[in-house]
């Protein structure tokens, strides 16, 4: 058995078309990214090695940039708890309800499958003062707020705006992990505990959150990721804007890059991400210990 | 089985993939000269008026030069535009033909050497055609006495206003700032919103705020050299004004695109409108009553400070490629752009404003407004660009939008929100 | 499985509640969409002024026009062409390097899995230019093929993801018993492992051909040519320099969601059946 498993050959044949793949269409881009984020570089002029300056100018000057940081953060950790709590909540109650299942899950996944620019749209539509939601409320006497212009507190209001959409459409993305998983658990175990007497909520504490904890490493880092990197709602229903309030670091790196054309400067932006990304994957693997199903 | 249908699929699909990979070899036959032209708007799908102009000189080009040159358009949106333009000009696949905006945008093309000097061309192999542009339109395209561009057309930034609602309410056409301020009251103690503006494309309040600018007495080449300082007191000026000015915007200024201010100005909910000649097209368009009744006047003075006839102008611009091998079909191709079939339909149509001198303009087929902006530009003592692309870098201009959408929102006070632009350009542009 | 039909329990107060909390959020997941729907069927000028309000006339050749200036036509059978070869490709290539790393045994597994990570956190933007430039370089720009590479690429590393994930929870014992059959290393994976992985195969599919075919930027600056291009780059045709043409945006829009949502039906239903074999396990 262990010598099938430690077949060199076969771990080569298998891993290498991905290898391949991904060293010339990533990795190299990659290492021009992090060579990049250490020059003068402005797209169509050949890049100057600066050394360290734009990252001193980002961390020490760039108010965009904190920002930025401070929306993403926000961002990822409202996502994150949010979507946890919602999409393992759908999947707990789909999983428990007698008819319907299929209906509701199709439902709620829906909006994952739609681009986020075109839902970007057409939430910037709605949250138009003039002819969204606000019209709506305006018929019941209600003024309401300027949605995405709305400049006051340390998170300002547009970032919920935001970040609640965010909730509806990838809500259903942990949803259907969860569901995937969840269906996964034999049905002997709940039964058997009911016979010994346990209730649903001990049932779930005690059986499903143990198992699907390895789907919650791979839901959190999915959710921490994507919404690091998350740019085309932003960037469909503000822009980044008023005055780069609700920048976050891929829309600023975006506009940094295509807008104004300091590539070096974006690179090192994106640097930045990666390793936000990176160290965040890792904390997410360090906090939640799994058993190794192997045995 | 599993394993061989999916083996099956896949080489299929690869097969399927080559084929894509075949490159298009449409200009191998004979010696017809193939260039591409790229632009920032679909020509088929847009409702633009000056973009379905653009389509006709497009297809005007592939005929008359049938078996000679032949043109291949490559569009993109508007957004979009500048990423892919810089990709292809990095991996040397600069379009023989681009556009471009005036001002910092096109200082990168020029700077990056990605565009070719035309100076030699217009003033020695095609005088003629150099001579019928209208005097002075090279001003902005010109770096180190070359010219690296050649415009299509121009528009001009005006106050449009419905000439209905000022007949009702009884006012007079502003002609200084304090009567502006005047006659936006007495419209409002009617009912109506005197100005409709957009905040939330922040150029559109910009050029509000880049009129007030101008108006004051702020000096663009001044601040550049920084003999001039963002926080001088013509500028904090402007910057109070524009906050004064901004009570009389609809309610619902600060999120309302572009689009909507346009439409609040057509639908007749708002009096006025302070907007570029290409909102012509668009209103003309959703509402074509609307012609009638809309006048145009020119941007108020503000008494004993700068010449009040100054007026905000912005060419669309072709770059002909450093790198083409087809000099001379790119040329006709700008021939054509600027030639009295286009330019005529440039103005009677598209709302815009010809580069080109001698142009009989039938004013009876043209939009009723365009009379008014050619009157009022006849008058004009000097003209200077839209503030977001007349600053030091396209950063710089974001920054002063932004500012102004800060005094706008109240976010900051008009010192504050100059301080910032100040900071800036000590950081980035005076060093 | 059929133990779960001879156990009736009685429709509880909780799960009526629960069904009208699950009403009230279809409400809110369909409700935009209908509205989009509704804006599709108007004309601008209804729409600026009356938003929310059925639409009075219906104009169903917003949908005719956006088809032919959209040449939805074509750019449909681009984005199926290419989502499609990307999917089948990664999923191939992504589940062969998933079962190296979930299940054979070797020191660099687990360094293999967070490298493959990483390319999920890139951000597009950011390797654009030098990605251009080399594909420019090969020839491969403004190819459909030359679309898929990337595609695939950046399907990889959530394939991977995801599918060592499903190969991991597999139990053992079935391939020590397959072992004893005299089953090999590629037995292994394509007789047991990809089978059973039926739900791996879905989910994942589904999350990276989604994030294909919506995928712009990359679509936007490696194809050129008109015929070539892929349903997001037709919709952006749709937004002018000075104005947007909302309704036919809309109903363009629709056309493009259609086929997804279509394929999404068809797939999650597989989901489910994928499910039912997969808790085997159990």
């Amino acid at each position: 058995m262990d010598k099938i498993l430690k077949d060199k050959k076969a771990i080569f044949i298998f891993i290498a078309p991905a290898l391949l793949m991904f060293v010339l269409v990533l990795i190299v881009p990659i290492c021009q990214m992090l060579y990049y984020s250490l020059c003068d570089y402005a797209a169509l002029t050949p890049p100057k090695f600066v050394g360290l300056a734009n990252y001193k100018k980002l961390f020490l000057k760039d108010s965009t940039f904190r920002i930025a940081l401070k929306n993403s953060i926000f961002f990822m950790l409202f996502s994150a708890v949010s979507q946890q709590i919602v999409g393992l909540g759908l999947a707990v109650f789909l999983t428990n309800i007698p008819k319907g299942r299929n209906l509701f899950k199709n439902i709620y996944y829906l909006p994952c499958v739609l681009s986020s620019a075109a839902l970007g749209l057409l939430w910037a539509f709605m949250f138009n003062p003039k002819i969204g939601i606000n019209a709506l409320l305006a018929k019941f006497g209600i003024q309401g707020p300027l949605w995405l212009m709305d400049t006051k507190g340390f998170i300002i209001l547009p970032m919920w705006v935001i970040a609640f959409v965010a909730l509806w459409q990838y809500a259903g993305q942990n949803m259907m992990l969860y569901m995937a998983q969840i269906t996964g658990i034999s049905r002997d175990i709940y039964e058997a505990s009911y016979i010994d007497g346990a209730s649903r909520a001990k049932a779930f504490r005690y059986i499903t959150l143990p198992l699907i904890k390895p789907m919650m490493i791979t839901s959190l880092s999915l959710n921490c990721i994507g919404s690091l990197k998350f740019f085309d709602l932003i960037y469909n229903m503000t822009q980044g804007g008023p005055n780069h309030r609700t920048e976050v670091l891929a829309t600023e790196l975006y506009a940094e890059g295509f807008n104004y054309f300091k590539y070096g400067y974006a690179s090192a932006i994106s640097v930045v991400l990666l390793v936000m990304c990176l160290v965040v994957t890792l904390v997410i693997k360090r906090i939640i210990k799994v058993e190794n199903y192997e045995g | 089985m599993k394993k061989k249908l999916l083996s099956v699929l896949l080489s299929t699909a690869m097969v399927a993939g080559m084929f894509a990979a075949v490159p298009m070899t449409a200009s191998a036959e004979g010696d017809v000269e193939e260039i591409t032209w790229m632009f920032w708007d679909d020509l088929e799908a847009t409702e633009d008026l000056i973009s379905k102009g653009y389509a006709d000189v497009i297809n005007r080009f592939n005929e008359t030069y049938d078996g000679q040159y032949h043109v291949t358009p490559i569009t993109t949106n508007l957004e979009e535009y500048d990423g892919k333009l810089n990709a292809l000009i990095a991996a040397g696949q600069t379009p023989d033909c681009f556009i471009c905006n005036p001002g910092p945008n096109m200082d990168v093309y020029v700077n990056a050497q990605a565009a070719a000097p035309l100076t030699d061309i217009l003033e020695n192999q095609e005088k003629e055609w150099y001579d019928g542009f209208t005097d002075g339109i090279f001003e902005r395209m010109t770096y180190d006495g070359e010219i690296y561009a050649v415009p299509t057309n121009f528009a001009a930034a005006l106050c449009f206003y419905n000439t209905e609602i000022f007949d009702e309410v009884g006012v007079e056409v502003p002609t200084t700032y304090d009567e502006l301020l005047d006659v936006c009251q007495k419209i409002k103690d009617a009912g109506y919103t005197p100005i409709s503006c957009s905040a939330g494309t922040a150029w559109c309040l910009s050029m509000v705020a880049g009129y007030l600018c101008d108006r004051q007495g702020v000096d663009l080449a001044a601040i550049a050299s920084h003999e001039a300082n963002w926080t001088d007191e013509n500028c904090v000026e402007a910057g109070t004004k524009l906050k004064e000015l901004s009570q009389y915007f609809q309610e619902t200024a600060a999120g309302d695109s572009n689009d909507q201010a346009t439409a609040g100005f057509y639908n007749g909910e708002a009096a006025m409108l302070i907007q570029g000649s290409w909102a012509i097209a668009q209103i003309n368009g959703n509402n074509p009553d609307f012609e009638s009744k809309c006048g145009v006047f020119q941007f108020p003075a503000i008494e004993g400070a700068n010449d009040p006839n100054r007026m905000i102008v912005k060419t669309d611009n072709l770059l002909m490629s450093s790198t083409t091998e087809h000099q001379d079909a790119v040329i006709a191709l700008m021939k054509m752009f600027t030639d009295e079939t286009a330019q005529k339909y440039t103005a009677e149509v598209g709302g815009k404003i010809p580069i080109i001198k001698d142009i009989d303009i039938d004013y009876d087929a043209a939009p009723a407004q365009l009379k008014y902006v050619t009157d009022i530009l006849a008058n004009a003592t000097g003209t200077f660009g839209f503030y977001n692309e007349s600053l030091a870098s396209v950063e710089a201009g974001d920054c002063f939008d932004n500012a102004m959408v800060d005094i706008f929102l109240g976010n900051q006070t008009p010192e504050e929100a100059f301080q910032t632009v100040q900071t800036f350009y000590e950081d980035n542009v005076w060093e | 499985m059929g133990k779960n039909k001879t156990i009736k329990k009685p429709v509880s107060p909780i799960i009526v509640i629960l069904y009208i909390v699950l009403a009230l959020l279809v409400v809110i997941y369909v409700a935009p969409l209908l509205w989009m729907l509704c804006v599709s069927l108007k004309d601008n000028a209804a729409v600026m002024s009356d938003p929310f309000g059925l639409p009075k006339v219906l104009h169903p050749e917003n949908y005719a026009q956006a088809w032919t200036m959209g040449k939805l036509g074509a750019a449909l059978l681009n984005s199926a062409l290419v989502c499609g070869v990307s999917l089948a490709v990664s999923l191939f290539f992504g589940s062969m390097a998933a079962f190296a790393i979930a299940r054979m045994k070797w020191k660099l597994s687990e360094a293999a899995h967070t490298f493959f990570l990483i390319g999920m956190m890139v951000p597009v933007h950011c390797i654009l230019i030098p990605l251009f430039v080399r594909f420019a370089n090969l020839g491969l720009t403004n190819s459909r093929f030359g679309l898929m590479i990337p595609y695939i690429t950046f399907s990889l590393p959530m394939t991977i993801f995801l599918m060592t994930g499903f190969f991991k929870s597999m139990p053992g014992e079935l391939f020590e018993s397959a072992a004893i059959d005299g089953c090999g290393i590629y037995g292994f994976f394509f007789k047991i492992a990809f089978p059973l992985a039926r739900t791996g195969f879905f989910v994942s599919g589904l999350m990276t051909f989604v994030g294909n075919w919506n995928e712009l930027l990359l679509a936007m600056v490696f194809i050129s040519d008109p015929m070539k291009k892929t349903l997001p780059v037709t919709l952006t045709y749709f937004v002018g320099p000075y104005a947007t043409n909302y309704v036919q945006m809309f109903a363009a829009i629709i056309i493009a969601i259609a086929p997804t949502v279509v394929v999404y039906c068809m797939f999650s239903n597989q989901i489910v059946e994928g499910l039912t074999a997969g808790a085997v396990k159990g």
